[in-house]
């Protein structure tokens, strides 16, 4: 097999410089959809006095480009360490990049020129049947968009599966699978591998089955005759959009293999337990999505108990065995901490913590009682926000410190790392009291009863957001002074 | 069910917060070996631990069937109809009886909606979606008098947080 040695620990300066653009971009969006995040936070607490199809626009807004950018920043953590292992083509990371950039001028067109506002999930056929509140090529332009950012990633994924085999021969052997069912011991692929393989096969399947729903969607819109069992878009939606940003939560974490070595002096190892790992969650990650469509009765009962079982199940084959992993490393390490390295065990924490309430909602006789209320941002805000943002946050501080540790945090980064911590930490809880509750999710006006909790997360998400300017502040000023 | 299920994740969340916050106060200091030997013994213990813990709420939560009727009830349960449409229910019987079983029968003429059903305290009691060409069903027995709300719990477009039905319970 192919050795697990990397072919450079420095990155082609090509390469060098499309990552840290790519995660300039990352970060300024992120920060923006933040934004939109307290606009919507502070609406509900009747602080912010606009109306509901804005709202509603602002809603479609934060979370197709918050998915979309956990995704773009996802992909160039998981190509930035590729290219330690094999040779990603630089110009189809351009070409994937300048895809999305294309998507995104025609999603934010859809939305904020022709009033689309069906939400990031255009759950059909609502881009179709709007009520009369936005216009067919309004909800054509956002489905395009959402297309064509798909089709970049596609590539992106095609031309990672090429860069691989091409080092490791076959998809089997970059899994891991020779150590794990043939016994042979000697150099595994290293962990970034066997995880951007698990990503790319599971992404690919994701993204090919989204293209479908999405140009059933998009010829829905012109021609109505021709449309789609709602039961079966669901599926297909539900599928696609599940996978996809588990997918930037395991895109990210290869941060986490990769960097936190450098800091506790301990190679993160691709045991028989990691490789185990990822081959389960290789089918779990794709079998789980029926948890999405509990209070769909109609649906096979088969499936519906699938979907319990594998939200338990699936916590444990990546989430635990990279937990107890990166708490055995950081043990008696003689670690010394900066803004890296705390970023990057919170992410950790962010995503196995948020993965409590998940499981939780994952039960059906919960998930009668919880679906759809404010429960749920609260749990994907705890393993997106303090998990994959936190990850993200941590490489692109990595990258502007020259790929190693850095000297200790500066009061300064100390506040913005504890700030981020505390703010995001109160908009997770705030949402999770809020969805005990009951109210309800995707609502732009609240009654009276509801808006202590709004109003108390506009404060925790205000706080995120001062502290994550000035994270974006030290890595934009630093790319600056690089380039 | 909800103060308990609140309860239930803060405490997880607080107890893991201390796991991560216990390793992070001895990580700065040295060890002598790269990896101490005894870090490994958690692992198994652990891992049947989640499994044990898996089996038994599996088995809890799925034991009697989630979506069955009230198993204690004798009566055929009533059944009632409920419509939905951008942005508004019809719901065929709005006066229900009390601690008398109730089957929703649930569907939609257009898009996606969410039929749940609240009480007066604003408390969700339960759930089904209303899918177009298709009816969801779902099982309530009121056992309290009083008014009761359906809120729609699908995002439906522009007046979803306005879609919304009166219910009255009577004994």
């Amino acid at each position: 097999m192919a050795s697990n040695r990397s072919i450079s620990q420095s990155v082609r300066p090509a390469a060098g410089f499309a990552v840290r653009m790519t995660m300039a971009l990352s970060v300024v969006v992120f920060l923006l959809m933040m934004l939109l995040g307290l606009i919507m936070r502070m609406a509900q607490g009747a602080l912010l006095d606009i109306s509901p199809d804005l709202f509603y626009q602002v809603m479609t807004a934060h979370g197709a480009g918050m998915v979309g950018t956990a995704g773009l920043a996802g992909a160039a953590i998981m190509w930035h360490f590729l290219n330690r292992y094999a040779r990603p083509s630089v110009s189809v990371y351009w070409l994937f990049l300048a895809l999305f950039l294309i998507g995104v001028v025609l999603i934010l067109a859809g939305i904020f020129a022709g009033g689309f506002a069906g939400a990031w999930t255009f759950l059909y056929p609502l881009p179709a049947r709007s009520g009369a509140v936005w216009s067919t090529h309004a909800a054509f332009s956002f489905i395009a968009g959402l297309l064509l950012v798909g089709v970049g990633f596609l590539l992106f994924y095609l031309d990672a599966a090429r860069a691989i085999v091409g080092r490791y021969r076959n998809l089997s052997n970059a899994l891991g699978w020779p150590t794990l069912f043939g016994g042979e011991q000697a150099d595994p692929p290293p962990p970034a591998i066997v995880a951007s393989s698990a990503v790319l096969i599971i992404n690919t399947v994701a993204l090919i089955v989204g293209a479908v729903i999405l140009t059933i969607t998009a010829v829905n819109l012109y021609v109505p005759s021709f449309g789609v069992d709602p039961l079966l878009a669901k599926n297909f939606i539900y599928f696609f959009g599940h996978v996809f940003i588990n997918a930037t939560i395991y895109m990210a974490v290869i941060a986490v293999y990769e960097i936190m070595p450098a800091y506790t002096g301990r190679p993160w190892k691709s045991s028989r337990l990691l490789i185990a790992g990822w081959s389960a969650t290789l089918v779990m990650a794709m079998a789980v999505y029926p948890h999405h469509l509990f209070q769909d009765t109609v649906m096979p009962g088969w499936m519906l108990v699938m979907g319990q079982i594998l939200s338990f199940a699936s916590g444990i084959p990546v989430i635990v065995i990279t937990t107890y992993a990166l708490l055995t490393y950081l043990h008696r390490s003689g670690i010394k901490w900066d803004l890296t390295s705390a970023l990057l065990t919170l992410g950790v924490f962010g995503w196995a913590g948020g993965v409590i309430p998940a499981i939780i909602d994952g039960m059906i006789v919960v998930n009668k009682v919880m679906h759809n209320t404010l429960w749920v941002p609260g749990h994907f805000h705890f393993y997106l926000l303090l998990g994959m943002v936190a990850m993200a946050l941590g490489f692109a501080a990595w990258l502007v410190q020259g790929e190693k540790p850095g000297a200790a945090m500066t009061l300064s980064q100390k506040l913005a790392f504890g700030g981020f911590l505390l703010g995001g930490l109160g908009v997770v809880l705030t949402f999770l009291y809020a969805g005990k509750e009951s109210v309800p999710r995707r609502w732009a006006v609240h009654v009276p009863e509801w808006i202590g909790p709004d109003r108390l997360g506009s404060a925790f998400a205000a706080l995120v957001v001062v502290a994550t300017i000035a994270i974006a502040i030290r890595y934009l000023s630093r790319c600056a002074r690089s380039s | 069910m909800q103060e308990f299920l609140w309860g239930l994740t803060l405490l997880l969340v607080a107890l893991l917060a201390l796991i991560f916050i216990a390793v992070i106060r001895q990580a700065a200091v040295p060890a002598a070996a790269a990896v101490p030997a005894q870090t490994g013994r958690y692992r198994q213990p652990l891992f049947w631990a989640l499994v044990i813990v898996g089996l038994a709420v599996t088995y809890g939560t799925l034991i009697p069937w989630p979506y069955s009727p009230d198993s204690r009830a004798s009566d055929a349960p009533l059944r009632v109809n409920a419509v939905s449409e951008q942005w508004s229910w019809t719901i065929d019987r709005t006066e229900l009886p009390l601690n008398k079983p109730i089957v929703f029968f649930v569907t939609s003429r257009d898009v996606n909606h969410g039929f749940g059903l609240y009480d007066s305290d604003r408390r969700l009691l339960t759930q089904v979606q209303a899918m177009p060409g298709y009816v969801n069903k779902v099982h309530y027995t009121f056992t309290k008098p009083g008014q009761y709300r359906v809120l729609c719990l699908e995002y439906c477009g522009l007046i979803h947080h306005d879609m919304i039905a009166e219910l009255t319970v009577k004994p």
